[in-house]
């Protein structure tokens, strides 16, 4: 046990500033593709692992976290009073919490998306080794100035975490309203993971705090073909991709949201689900483009910009990294495709000799709390669907015809789509 | 949103209470003593005498639940019935005495060649040809059955009731049978590398309750199990934060067993071997388990060990496990400092904001005050510090998050503690 005098290196201001001109990109809220900037001087960039040295190329991102509105499909039937919320602006429904993705922004437009989250939260992707600094900010909640919730951020899965940047309130801390504090991450393990808050996790959760987030492997730097990327270290280029699509699971139960909205209590044992989301839409919304929530032109959809449509060309190798976060398990299935499952929960399915235990199948199962990456081959031009096979997940507010966890694969001859510049384009 | 949640004393000095001695397998034999880790039921004739009844356990909210549960014949009522810890390949005999008010039985999932009083288990029908019991039964009030069999494929596995058993399961008549493998009691398996350190192994079985089922039985009602809603959810019978109190709290006399993982770092020289959990699921859903900080490699499922023919390593790691009803999983874990942070030649990079800054929760914390492995600093005096000697702690919990909350309170219901103490172990120890 060390006492309590020890120093703690630079500040945290002394940090912000010292890079504050290196901000990353943001790409209307869906997916950060965040910058690169040199390590800030005084710190120590390369550290040996191994026998071989590893470079920690820094990447910054920002979050806030806060309420807001969304909209889900309008046709739903109504669930007098919880759906559509009577307090909802228009063109919304629900009342949500989420993240919005501030990179960049000067300190005033930050503040202004106060009342103006998102759902899913920001996809985003690392590569391995990298030194992420991650900036929670916590605005409020626009709705319910009565309340001073914290927000937090759990990487849900990072391996060998420690407690002061697991974001579990109650064993390490909470962001409290009009503060901040950065995370630091520097993951080792590729993979599909999750992120979300865990303050008052049960509500904060199925509120829509709720977003991807995954890593890509060292094996991309020295690729078996010049090229190529993969989902893991694979040793064999057996999880070689040509364009991938996540997806974030989650369930949106109305009564919940709008007992948030009213100023009311829930018991969550009483849990029953009126929307089965991918990425914070229920189809048909789910095939929809992706949006930006800077611009009102998605109308209903401004604060659900991410799509789930999956387009690619014939004879592609598509690889689908689906995380739940809903409290349900869920059975993802296509018609006509065959899927390989290659990983589960992050970790590449071969066993410690290095025996591949792959498995390919139509259905592919994911818990809650759990993520699954599975790889199609593109068959020939046309449409297919990819859908919960619990069909009673399959529709909207229990209103007739198709809605819930569904979308579209939209497959082209070759060369119809250029190569893919992020993820769910 | 802000609510309150029940506040009981957390249960931190357990830790000051584990025996310093190691011990290869802890058994019950020592009774009322207090302790971490798998507590088993043992016997040099694998023979148990179990008793059926009921009794009373206690919930975080206050609430005090009737349940059925078997004990063992030499102690009270308990909430699971005990760990009955065997060998692979060696006779079981278990005895089992009826004092509920209706016939009662045992099913051994996973077990071959079960025999009952002699005769093969068999399921049970009455002469028009009914479904009474999965297997022969106990009659009602004081009657008894001998179950016999051959301890199968090391692993763990469920013993529950065959009789009524949408009710009775739910009545909480279930517990954990741990066989281990012949000559090694140190591995869950056959495979040396399904090796765990001494004392480091834990059993988590997992279940839920309906307390309106509970009660009808209680008042001697009709039992609706169909329209059963669950509203607690416990480790071992305990829910948080009842679930990290050590084995035989005093305040629990119920429920004996405690949830909580302690281990120290991964070390090759010095804390080289995993610790090991048995995950099962006496209940009707799915309880996807989620432990924070570290994955855990899944080594055997239903008390098989997940390998090829020719003992292909068939096991993986996960962050999540999903363990479905009447189903077991047995995994391998540890943590490791992989990035060794040290305030003087190695800093963390980031800066803890000043304590008003940080929005701790509730009237204690476990928050060390650092971000450093066996560093701990002040709190202010309106905090009780439950944090030792800087160790870190990581919750585990089900993602299936109502299943996280003591009937819809957060932090509660299936959900634990798993404590990493610096590679010294803490001085008070």
């Amino acid at each position: 046990m060390t006492d309590n005098s020890v120093s703690r290196g630079p500040t945290r201001r002394s940090f912000l500033t010292g890079t504050a001109a290196a901000a990353g990109v943001v790409l209307g809220g869906r997916l950060l593709t965040t910058s690169t900037v040199m390590a800030a001087p005084g710190r120590t960039a390369v550290v040996a692992k191994s026998s071989a040295a590893v470079t920690h190329p820094v990447k910054q991102v920002h979050l806030a976290g806060t309420d807001g509105w969304v909209g889900m499909p309008g046709d739903a039937p109504p669930d007098p009073p919880f759906f559509p919320d009577p307090l909802a602006p228009s063109p919304f429904n629900t009342y949500v919490f989420g993240f919005r993705d501030v990179t960049g922004m000067t300190s005033n437009l930050v503040a202004a998306q106060r009342g103006k989250a998102q759902i899913s939260a920001p996809m985003m992707a690392f590569d391995e080794d990298d030194d992420i600094y991650l900036t929670l900010t916590n605005l409020g909640l626009a709705q319910r100035p009565d309340l001073f919730d914290g927000h937090t951020l759990h990487w849900h899965g990072f391996v060998n975490a420690i407690p002061l940047f697991d974001g579990v309130p109650e064993l390490s801390l909470a962001v409290p309203i009009g503060r901040d504090l950065t995370y630091f991450y520097r993951p080792h393990d590729a993979g599909t993971y999750m992120y979300h808050c865990h303050f008052e996790d049960v509500e904060h959760v199925q509120m829509g705090m709720t977003g991807m987030v995954f890593v890509r492997p060292a094996q991309n730097r020295t690729p078996l073909h010049a090229g190529e990327r993969y989902a893991y270290n694979d040793g064999d280029g057996s999880t070689a991709y040509d364009r991938e699509f996540a997806f974030m699971i989650t369930e949106l139960w109305s009564a919940a949201h709008y007992r948030d909205a009213h100023i009311q209590v829930n018991d969550w044992t009483d849990y029953d689900p009126s929307f089965w989301l991918l990425n914070g839409r229920a189809y048909p919304d789910t095939t929809a483009p992706n949006g930006d929530p800077l611009s009102t032109a998605a109308g209903r959809l401004q604060y659900q910009p991410i799509s789930s449509l999956i387009r690619c060309n014939a004879g592609d190798r598509v690889l689908l990294r689906m995380s739940n976060l809903g409290y349900q398990n869920h059975e993802l299935t296509v018609d006509n495709i065959d899927l390989t499952v290659i990983a589960k929960d992050a970790s590449l399915l071969k066993g410690r000799d290095g025996t591949t235990n792959y498995l390919t199948t139509n259905a592919v199962e994911v818990g809650p709390g759990e993520s699954r990456d599975a790889i199609f081959v593109a068959p020939g031009p046309g449409e297919y669907l990819l859908y919960d096979r619990k069909y009673s997940y399959l529709d909207n507010g229990g209103g007739a015809g198709y809605g819930g966890m569904m979308t579209k694969i939209v497959v082209g001859a070759p060369g119809t789509y250029p190569a893919q510049t992020a993820a769910n384009v | 949103m802000r609510r309150l949640t029940v506040q009981r004393v957390l249960a931190l000095t357990a830790a000051a209470l584990v025996a310093v001695t190691p011990v290869v397998v802890r058994t019950q034999a020592s009774a009322a003593e207090m302790s971490e880790g798998a507590l088993c039921d043992t016997d040099t004739n694998q023979t148990f005498s179990l008793t059926a009844r009921d009794g009373y356990i206690s919930t975080p909210d206050g609430n005090s639940i009737y349940m059925w549960s078997y004990s063992s014949s030499k102690r009270g009522f308990q909430l699971p019935g005990p760990t009955l810890c065997v060998e692979s390949g060696r006779p079981v005999t278990v005895i089992l005495h009826n004092t509920l008010p209706e016939a009662t039985s045992i099913v051994f999932p996973g077990q071959l060649g079960v025999k009952a009083n002699g005769n093969p288990a068999q399921p049970q029908f009455d002469s028009g040809g009914s479904l009474t019991s999965l297997v022969q039964s106990a009659p009602a009030t004081d009657g008894s059955v001998t179950y016999t069999f051959t301890a199968g494929s090391p692993g763990s596995y469920l013993y529950e009731t065959g009789t009524d058993v949408d009710k009775q399961l739910q009545m909480g008549l279930y517990g954990a049978l741990v066989v281990r493998p012949a000559g090694h009691p140190n591995q869950v398996n056959d495979r040396p590398d399904s090796a765990f350190a001494n004392g480091k192994e834990y059993v988590y079985l997992l279940s839920e309750v309906d307390p309106d089922v509970h009660l009808a039985v209680e008042r001697n009602q009709p039992v609706d199990v169909n329209s059963s809603k669950s509203r607690y959810f416990m480790i071992n019978g305990r829910s948080m934060p009842d679930t990290l109190a050590p084995n035989n709290a005093p305040w629990l006399p119920g429920q004996p067993y405690g949830a909580l993982v302690h281990i120290k770092p991964y070390d090759a020289v010095t804390n080289p071997l995993p610790a090991t959990i048995h995950y099962l699921n006496a209940g009707s859903v799915n309880y996807p388990f989620h432990p924070h900080g570290s994955d855990e490699r899944v080594i055997n499922r239903d008390g098989h060990a997940l390998q090829g023919p020719s003992g292909q390593d068939l096991s993986y790691l996960k962050y999540d496990l999903d363990v479905g009803p009447g189903q077991t999983l047995d995994v391998l874990m540890d943590w490791r400092d992989v990035e060794h942070w040290n305030a003087t030649t190695n800093p963390i990079p980031t800066q803890i904001p000043a304590i008003t800054d940080q929005l701790l929760v509730g009237p204690d914390t476990w928050f060390s005050e650092s971000g450093y492995l066996g560093t701990k600093n002040a709190v202010p005096s309106n905090l009780t510090q439950n944090n030792e000697c800087g160790e870190y702690y990581h919750i585990a919990h089900s993602h299936a998050l109502e299943q996280a909350t003591n009937y819809g309170a957060a932090f509660g219901g299936m959900m634990t503690v798993f404590r990493i103490d610096p590679p010294a172990g803490c001085v008070s120890q």
